[in-house]
């Protein structure tokens, strides 16, 4: 019965959607600018509806409601409470049904703030915006329903699966989401800014808030989901350069260099046309991620072919919204009033641009790497893994230069062209790393051609980004975000480096030695927790002067029937200690890994500090 | 100036042609192991992996370097047998080129166009 109610409030919502657009498309033709205080409160609805479906949802998941479809596959009565309501967009439908309702959000949040703008632009914005919303709808409703009834009614759920049962997993979603949908709002206003001729300086400093508000909440999201992958997939590792992964990677490239790109624009009243063609590249990035990853394309294009609606639907949607963009683009271009003075070659435009240059590039080798095999697997049915060697052989040689060029980029000034004396303090910087990182490399004797360069310029833009804490050429939100990039860079070169592992198999009782360490495997106990049996193990490691005691954990879920193993990692500010076990088939033994992985807690906080620069940018009014 | 400036630039060549090392035989089974896809795995590499296959192609890539196998001899011998699915880093042929080459045509292309669209000296 409840049930129902979403589903009614979703089809309340596509029919406002209509209204809208046709509302919306007639006072633009007729050029009638008002925009009714009628379609506001018609939005004001349209989101009120969305919300109630998606608690509807959420009620559904929680009750247990099996004659919902959805949560049949998706729950299961013992499941804890946190896990039911997150395993509401744990799921194809629910998610999509999230997608949609921050989309509806955005819409009214921007029409609310956008008040005293062109009433022109605000129209067509709104008038794109339905158009997404009414694609996702029909999408929704025809293609994946997430309130399909079951009949009979099941007495019992199948299930979320195991390895989504986990806190950082359960909010990954929504803040990634935030961050997609926020590109939304910016291709909207891009293609209603292009029409309405008004793409400059004020329109800059309007879209820069949505553009940093999608950016910081793209980061973050990125960001828990790789802590996720770095204590739950147990491997140890923090970003396999998976296609999933990739597929969030994508978006927050393209958006960094839109960033860099309208700050400009905000300033000096160029790139006008780029600024343009990035916002529409990010949001066609964030939708085919979004659509990639739900439809299953990406791990095995099988499945895409079994669910022919699903994916014709999603290419013919995304193949209208791009040709839609490139058509406005080409038919309006002549509307945007370029600024034709170049700028020189040494200036912070040419900063920008190379930055620009740089993102494009790491852009299209995550871009073809992701895409490419699928591509190549239906032209002629070879199958190639592109993995980690792909993109660090292409990638790294690359980031050299461009560590060079982000490290004296924000020194240089606007328009100025002058090669200008060379400043002495960032010489005597750049010796200082040099011979920091000769040092470095001989005592850990790394043996790679590249790492030499790369240390010593990840090292340089250290220093000088903390050098720029003390000048006034850079803004604050600027230096905190430059300065976490660096150390980005540099805590994940060390952890590269740095870190050990151990790998053995073991029984209760044993032990082994790992450099100047003890690892002794003390016991094993089972515990039976709501919905999974536990394994525990304790481990002890010992070295001359401490001992640190590790507790890894094997889960047992009954609901599906999956083994998950969850890592133990003791942190500290100089090293993480991460500690797995498994299961091995001859009895009593299990493999054991132990890994000292140096500098791991910087990688989060490095790229916390990047969003807060973003955050803090955003409470200024003037950058 | 411009001594530091000829001094940092062979310190740079210097130090550039320093460092060569040859692995030893677990390393370089652990380099090997972690360009391979583990074939019955969901996304892990040979390297990672805890699975039959995984373990019995890490004690292959073992015998290969003890027969005096180098690595790229170990790759070729395990693509002629599993096929280019195995490796995570694709070889260079007709079939990539475009994946290999297209990311470095559009830094190119990008930069060129930065050089065209920006002046050198106020004039």
């Amino acid at each position: 019965m409840i049930n129902q109610l979403g589903n009614y409030s979703l089809y309340i919502a596509l029919l406002i959607s209509i209204f809208i657009i046709s509302k919306a498309s007639l006072s633009l033709r007729k050029l009638s600018i008002t925009l009714s205080g009628n379609i506001f409160s018609l939005i004001s609805v349209q989101s009120i509806m969305v919300i109630i479906s998606f608690l509807t949802l959420i009620y559904a998941f929680v009750t247990s409601d099996f004659s919902n479809e959805t949560v049949y596959n998706n729950s299961h009565t013992t499941k804890p409470l946190f896990y039911k309501i997150s395993g509401t967009w744990g799921n194809h439908e629910g998610s999509l049904l999230l997608w949609l309702l921050v989309l509806t959000i955005f819409l009214f949040i921007f029409t609310v703030e956008s008040k005293n703008l062109s009433q022109r632009y605000r129209t067509l914005t709104l008038f794109f915006q339905q158009i997404i919303i009414f694609g996702f709808l029909l999408f929704i409703l025809f293609t994946s329903n997430p309130f399909s009834n079951l009949f009979p009614i099941p007495n019992e759920g199948t299930g979320l699966n195991p390895i989504l049962q986990d806190p950082a997993l359960a909010i990954h979603p929504p803040i990634l989401y935030l961050g997609y949908v926020g590109t939304s709002i910016i291709f909207s206003s891009a293609l209603a800014a292009i029409i309405s001729g008004s793409i400059n300086k004020s329109w800059a400093s309007h879209i820069k808030k949505w553009v940093l508000v999608s950016w910081v909440f793209l980061s973050i999201g990125i960001l828990l989901g790789s802590i996720w992958a770095y204590y739950e997939l147990g491997w140890g590792g923090f970003w396999f350069w998976d296609p999933v992964e990739n597929v969030s990677l994508m978006p927050w490239i393209c958006l960094t260099a839109l960033l860099h790109t309208i700050f400009t624009l905000e300033k000096r009243d160029i790139f006008h046309s780029w600024a343009v063609i990035l916002s529409i590249t990010t949001f066609s990035l964030s939708m085919s991620g979004t659509f990639l990853v739900r439809s299953g394309i990406l791990n095995s294009i099988h499945i895409f072919a079994n669910d022919p609606s699903r994916g014709v639907f999603i290419l013919c949607f995304l193949f209208i919204l791009i040709f839609l963009s490139i058509l406005i683009y080409f038919f309006y271009q002549k509307t945007i009033k370029e600024n034709l003075t170049k700028p020189y070659l040494i200036s912070k435009e040419t900063a920008v641009l190379l930055n620009n240059l740089f993102m494009m590039f790491f852009l299209s080798v995550v871009l073809i790497g992701t895409v490419y095999p699928i591509f190549l697997e239906v032209i002629n049915n070879e199958k190639i893994s592109i993995g980690p060697p792909f993109y660090h052989k292409l990638l790294i040689p690359f980031l050299i230069p461009f560590l060079f060029f982000m490290a004296i980029g924000p020194n240089i000034k606007w328009i100025n062209g002058k090669i200008g004396k060379i400043n002495f303090t960032q010489v005597s910087i750049f010796i200082i790393s040099i011979i920091v990182s000769y040092f470095f490399v001989k005592k850990y004797g790394v043996s790679y051609l590249l790492s030499l360069p790369l240390f010593i310029l990840s090292i340089f833009l250290f220093f000088i980004t903390i050098k720029d804490f003390f000048g006034k050429k850079v803004n604050i939100s600027q230096k905190i975000s430059h300065f976490g990039f660096s150390l980005l860079i540099l805590s994940i070169l060390l952890n590269g480096v740095l870190s050990k592992e151990f790998s053995s198999n073991m029984k209760v009782g044993d032990e082994r030695k790992f450099l100047n360490k003890t690892i002794k495997f003390e016991s094993i106990k089972v515990i039976k927790e709501q919905n999974y049996q536990s394994l525990i193990g304790e481990f002890n490691i010992k070295d001359e002067n401490n001992s640190l005691s590790l507790k890894p954990e094997l889960r047992i879920y009954d609901q599906p029937q999956t083994i998950t193993s969850e890592a133990d990692i003791s942190s500290t500010i100089f090293s993480d200690n991460f500690l797995v076990f498994n299961v091995l088939k001859n009895d009593g033994f299990y493999n054991v890994r132990y890994q000292i992985k140096p500098f791991m807690i910087w990688i989060w906080i490095s790229v916390i500090l990047i969003s807060f620069g973003g955050l803090i940018s955003l409470k200024k009014k003037n950058v | 100036m411009k001594i530091l400036k000829i001094f940092c630039i062979l310190l740079i060549f210097f130090l550039f042609f320093q460092n060569h090392s040859l692995a030893n035989s677990p390393q370089q089974v652990d380099k090997i192991s972690k360009n391979l896809r583990c074939l019955i795995c969901q996304g892990q590499s040979v390297y990672d992996s805890q699975s039959d296959f995984a373990l019995s192609m890490k004690t292959l890539i073992k015998k290969k370097i003890d027969e005096g196998k180098n690595d790229d001899e170990i790759y070729d011998f395990l693509i002629s047998k599993y096929g280019e699915w195995i490796v995570y880093e694709p070889k260079f042929n007709k079939n990539t080129f475009f994946l290999w080459l297209l990311p470095i045509l559009v830094f190119l292309g990008g930069g060129w166009l930065i050089f065209k669209k920006t002046k050198f000296f106020k004039l």
